[in-house]
């Protein structure tokens, strides 16, 4: 068949990148392994956590599935850091797997310009440094302008298991050889990396109403009023159930060290880097041995299936080992394992091989998105999927890419590391990764993006009428604060503004006290009270970061054309040429972002590429 | 990012206690800094040297000074450049400095205005390739320190302040990126607590800087060499004094011996260092490595060859190699001996080669050559550049960063104090102060911060 977009992989990656090109009304190949695993979550039952959150919040602005899906399935919803301050806030929720997946699949299939292509894919066709298509391992091909590949963990993938090792994407499911190979043959640089999930126990083994009031395990339940990842979201979310925190203790720490050589991490037989924000029990135990106890929280994977998700024990030890080590912690002496902790080696493609717009340097048309650029979280995935989507459709369509700059995304910030640092280890977002964090919050992310992405085609007509309800909101809001007077504790009438600058003065207490009249959406009204109280509150901090961000866009927005020539410019050293050759920086911003770019190669570099004026859509 | 166009100004000549020094200042907007800091009936006219003063204000010595206008691109940089030469001792050419910063100049990187120069095409490919590399390996810390060391200082005080307040914002990140990994990171007492513990830090060092008790003078000249060559008999000749030891047995200096001595009118600090070779000695190797960080600070370096040996041995090559973009002179020593290398050519690999007016010979024990020596110190620093800062030159720069990341760590106190902003709008404030000191310990990026967290705090699940 013929398709203006193909895409390779309907995991999180894959499944908005679909849905972002069908959106902007191409016709899209989605090809993918079998209908039951399209948006599988294969690790944690959860979505979102600090800047992870943000990335959904912003999936949801520009149109994305995410936001939805978890809003609508999901089982606890809890917003992280709600002591701290506004631009760190961040929603999390455990999911429930198996209805995540319907719901994302049920939405797939009501998008008429998305067609299924049931089957593996084995390899790249292209010609001329153009992609053109699409070939089966069965032998059937598909013509198309751009393909988009996201597939995860499955590039020449092994699982470790103890001393046993198989070759697979992850549980259950055989590895893409072909397409490693074909991928491979390009040229691209990559590497191999290393992530791993822990043992699933069976409910029906652990009696947890013997643990009510047990002292070892803390009940952990959702926020009383849950606050939504989408800004869709129009009927109050539930939280349905709840997880447990326990603790490891001397018996799990005995176990690890003894059986230490019997890992496939310690003993030398997995060579792929694993992340250091996921570090397995092995590591945990092994390299911090001054504590004297870690975290394991006991999730549920879903309302109507039984696994049990033992978070904190990602683990690759033997199988016997892992059942005898569950059955030591506290209360679940009983406990049946359904499934073994496993770790998965993988290959990936060093993201410096793209452009902003998740294309490839090498083949016009060809894009990458997902765990296969390096990043490792269903979030991460799924926000590339959305920007290569949008860009494979606008190569589709020979139009001009759409980036999303660091000060206006963490999707920016995710893809412009990506692209101008490479990945050494599986690469996670967090909020300090955002220079600009103060501007990108979770309450303004649909005022950051919705308007760029209904410009872009990605927010349809119900999503757009919805938001100019809201800004409306907003901006009467803050007209209404600034207007009202009220009576300050001296006595003197003040603008309601001004009040709400001192510390410790919120906007809800103080908009009933003084009865100022402020509109909001009831179920969101958290955060589109917090929209308001923010710019008001921290008007000052917010000012000075706007400009800091003007001065890096004035500096930092001036373009490197594609084919500029590093080689023979003088005063570079040879290190610096291959470097920028390598990742070929689309402004000098990103230039001088690359690690080991130094001041005066910049300066060299900003006097050879002429002053031509910042460019509005780049970083 | 490295701007190329806004006002720079530094002491373009190295100080010295007598004559004059000249105070130099590059950019578009140089006209109207000198307009500012002169009293003077009108316009500088291009290429005239104008008599005048320094204007009254708020900075207290006052001088006679001479002012010249290079108009673009007529000039060294090839920008709009005004030079004013004054009385050339230290006091008054950083006062001149100062009130340039004032006036709105920056102060200039060790070598940027001939980094300018080459960008404007005023100077060709070697040169600036030289300057580049120059600038690129920016001082790095430890070996500013390892060399401040000795006189107990500044940047070594700046390192230990910085590396707190590092670890205060790693601490403050990881409580919102990791808000449940069981730990207790830091609260906002303890925050505010080490915010104003490292405000007093920096005031302290800034009083014992404005004492004067950290600065050193005039520019480092560092000896270097293989062993028993004699470094230290130079060393010893040309400070006239006995400080270093003087032995025939091979590896006899250890640690870095200073001095600091007036060479033709010139504050010099004169450095003595161990001798290269490859050693089994833990202490001797120590000493070697010190040598590499002295010659890393040094305004020029001394390279002393034995002129009656006639070997050149792979020693030697790698010094000549290493210093070939700094500004140094390579001495012939023993040259009352015979000297089987009696030419001015010195074999060493191409790419690497010696120019004759490098070259100079001497006896340290004749004492022949010695004033020559001294000569060629004087035109080698005075001659163009100085494309290391001197040290009063770093202690000014360090100063005027410490109390820029000051300002911004009273803001911050003051907003944890009053319970007026969370967690990361306070750290926007400790970046903008760190940021400041990212110029003096070098830029740490997100992944430091990370590592930082990483490497202290079991994370994740
Ligand atoms: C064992 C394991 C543990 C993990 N642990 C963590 C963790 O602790 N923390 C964390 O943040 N993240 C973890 N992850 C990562 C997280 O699951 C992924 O980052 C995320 O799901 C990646 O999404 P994706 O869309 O890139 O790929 P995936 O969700 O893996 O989707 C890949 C898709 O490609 C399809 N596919 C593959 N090959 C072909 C082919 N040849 N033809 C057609 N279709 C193909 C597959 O069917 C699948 O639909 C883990 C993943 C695994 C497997
Ligand atoms: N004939 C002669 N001997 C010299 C001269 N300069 C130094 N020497 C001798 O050479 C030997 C080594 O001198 P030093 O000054 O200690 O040499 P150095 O380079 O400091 O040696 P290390 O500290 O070991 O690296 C001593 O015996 C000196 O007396 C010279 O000009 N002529
Ligand atoms: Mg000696």
């Amino acid at each position: 068949m013929n398709f203006d977009v193909i895409v390779v992989g309907a995991g999180h990656a894959g499944v908005e990148a679909a849905y972002a090109a069908a959106r902007l009304g191409c016709s899209v190949g989605l090809c993918t392994l079998s209908r039951g695993t399209v948006a599988h979550m294969p690790c944690n039952p959860a979505v979102g956590g600090t800047a992870k959150g943000h990335l959904v919040r912003e999936i949801d602005a520009l149109g994305g599935l995410m936001g939805r899906a978890i809003d609508a399935t999901g089982l606890q919803f809890k917003l992280l850091n709600r002591s701290r301050g506004p631009a760190v806030w961040s929603p999390r929720a455990q999911a429930d797997k198996q209805r995540y997946a319907t719901w994302v699949t049920n939405a797939l299939e009501r998008e008429p310009n998305i067609t299924w292509i049931f089957g593996r894919a084995g390899r790249v066709l292209a010609s001329h440094g153009r992609v053109e298509g699409l070939a089966m391992e069965d032998g059937d091909s598909h013509a198309c302008s751009a393909l988009i590949v996201t597939t995860g963990t499955f590039l020449n993938g092994l699982i470790h298991v103890g001393l046993e090792q198989r070759p697979a994407g992850r549980h259950g499911e055989p590895p893409s050889r072909d397409l490693a190979e074909s991928i491979r043959a390009f040229g691209f640089q990559g590497g191999r990396l290393k992530t791993g999930t822990p043992p699933r126990l069976d409910r029906r083994s652990i009696d947890f109403d013997a643990r009510v009031g047990d002292e070892s395990w803390t009940v952990e339940p959702g926020d009383p009023v849950p606050v939504p990842f989408s800004f869709a979201t129009t009927v109050p979310l539930r939280n349905r159930m709840h997880c447990w925190l326990l603790y490891t203790n001397e018996r799990v720490r005995d176990l690890v060290r003894s059986n230490i050589d019997r890992s496939p991490l310690y003993n030398g037989q997995i060579r792929g880097i694993g992340p250091r924000y996921c570090p397995s029990l092995e590591d945990k135990i092994m390299r911090f041995p001054e504590r004297e106890r870690h975290q394991v929280y006991l999730e549920p994977e879903g309302l109507d299936v039984n696994e049990i998700y033992v978070n904190g024990l990602s683990m690759s030890l033997p199988r016997d080992i892992q059942e005898t080590l569950v059955r030591a912690l506290p209360g679940l002496e009983d406990a049946h394992m359904l499934r073994p902790g496993y770790a998965v080696e993988y290959d990936f493609v060093q993201p410096t091989e793209l452009r902003s717009s998740l294309e490839t340097h090498r083949v016009e048309g060809l894009f990458f998105a997902g765990q296969i650029n390096g990043t490792s979280g269903y979030e991460e995935a799924a926000a590339q999927g959305i920007v290569a989507g949008l860009n494979g459709a606008k190569r589709a369509r020979r139009e001009l890419p759409i980036i999303f700059r660091r000060d206006e995304a963490y999707i920016g910030v995710l893809v412009d590391d990506l692209v101008t640092r490479g990945c050494l280890e599986p690469y996670r977002m967090f909020t300090s990764r955002a220079e600009h964090r103060l501007l990108l919050r979770i309450d303004n992310a649909d005022l950051r993006l919705t308007p760029l992405g209904r410009q872009a085609g990605l927010v349809d007509d119900e999503q757009w009428t919805r938001f100019e309800a809201r800004r409306d909101r907003y901006d009467r809001n803050l007209a209404m604060l600034s207007k009202a007077l009220i009576r300050s504790a001296s006595g003197a009438r003040i603008p309601a503004a001004q009040l709400l600058r001192q510390p410790g003065v919120r906007l809800d207490a103080l908009a009933e006290d003084h009865r100022v009249d402020l509109a909001f959406d009831l179920c969101s009204r958290e955060l589109d009270l917090s929209s308001v109280e923010t710019v008001v509150k921290y008007e000052g901090y917010l000012k000075r970061e706007v400009a800091l961000v003007e001065r890096t866009r004035k500096e930092g927005g001036r373009r490197i054309p594609h084919d500029f020539q590093y080689f023979g410019v003088p005063g570079l050293s040879h290190e610096v040429v291959d470097r920028l050759s390598h990742v070929r920086p689309e402004t000098l911003g990103q230039a001088a972002r690359i690690p080991g770019m130094t001041p005066a190669a910049l300066a060299v570099l900003g006097a050879h590429v002429g002053r031509t004026p910042p460019a509005a859509m780049l970083p | 990012m490295f701007a190329t166009d806004d006002a720079i100004v530094a002491i373009a000549t190295p100080q010295g206690r007598g004559g004059i020094g000249v105070v130099r200042v590059s950019g578009a907007s140089a006209l109207s800094i000198a307009a500012s800091i002169l009293e003077s009936d009108g316009p500088l006219q291009p290429r005239h040297a104008t008599f005048t003063r320094l204007r009254a204000g708020t900075r207290t010595v006052l001088d006679e000074v001479v002012a010249t206008f290079f108009q673009a691109p007529h000039s060294y940089t090839g920008q709009d450049v005004v030079e004013i030469s004054a009385h050339g001792s230290p006091v008054v050419l950083n006062d001149l400095v100062h009130r340039a910063l004032d006036a709105g100049a920056r102060l200039a990187e060790p070598g940027e205005f001939t980094f300018r120069a080459y960008l404007n095409g005023k100077r060709d490919l070697v040169q600036a390739e030289a300057v580049a590399d120059l600038i690129d390996a920016a001082t790095p810390l430890q070996a500013r320190v390892a060399f401040d060391q000795l006189e107990g200082t500044l940047t070594r005080r700046i390192g230990e302040i910085d590396a707190d307040l590092f670890d205060l914002t790693a601490r403050l990140e990881a409580s919102l990126d990791f808000p449940d990994e069981g730990y207790h990171f830091i609260d906002p007492e303890e925050t505010a607590n080490r915010i104003s513990a490292v405000i007093k830090a920096f005031d302290r060092l800034l009083v014992d800087a404005s004492r004067g008790r950290m600065i050193r003078e005039g520019a480092t000249v560092v000896i270097s060499g293989r062993t028993n060559v004699g470094k230290s008999s130079i060393f010893n000749a040309l400070s006239g004094t006995c400080r270093a030891i003087v032995t025939d047995i091979h590896g006899t200096t250890r640690d870095l011996v200073t001095e600091t001595i007036d060479i033709g009118g010139l504050a010099v600090t004169l450095v003595d260092t161990a001798g290269s070779r490859e050693t089994a000695d833990i202490v001797e190797r120590e000493g070697v490595v010190r040598a590499a960080r002295a010659r890393q600070v040094a305004a020029l370096v001394l390279i002393v060859l034995d002129g009656s040996d006639p070997f050149v041995y792979d020693d030697d090559r790698t010094l000549l190699a290493e210093t070939a973009g700094q500004l140094r002179l390579v001495v012939f020593n023993k040259c009352d001996l015979e000297c089987p290398q009696s030419g001015t050519f010195v074999d060493v690999p191409s790419g690497h080669r010696v120019d004759s007016d490098e070259l100079v010979r001497v006896s340290a024990k004749t004492l022949d050559g010695i004033d020559r020596l001294r000569h060629s110190v004087v035109q080698a620093l005075s001659g163009g550049e100085l494309l290391r800062d001197t040290a009063s030159m770093s202690n000014t720069r360090h100063i005027r960063l410490v109390e820029f990341a000051r300002g911004h760590l009273v803001a911050a106190h003051a907003a944890v104090a009053s319970g007026a902003a969370p967690e990361e709008f306070v750290l926007t404030d400790l970046q903008s102060a760190r940021s400041r000191l990212d110029e003096i310990v070098g830029v740490r990026t997100t992944e430091d911060v990370l590592r930082h967290i990483f490497e202290r705090f079991c994370i994740g699940k």
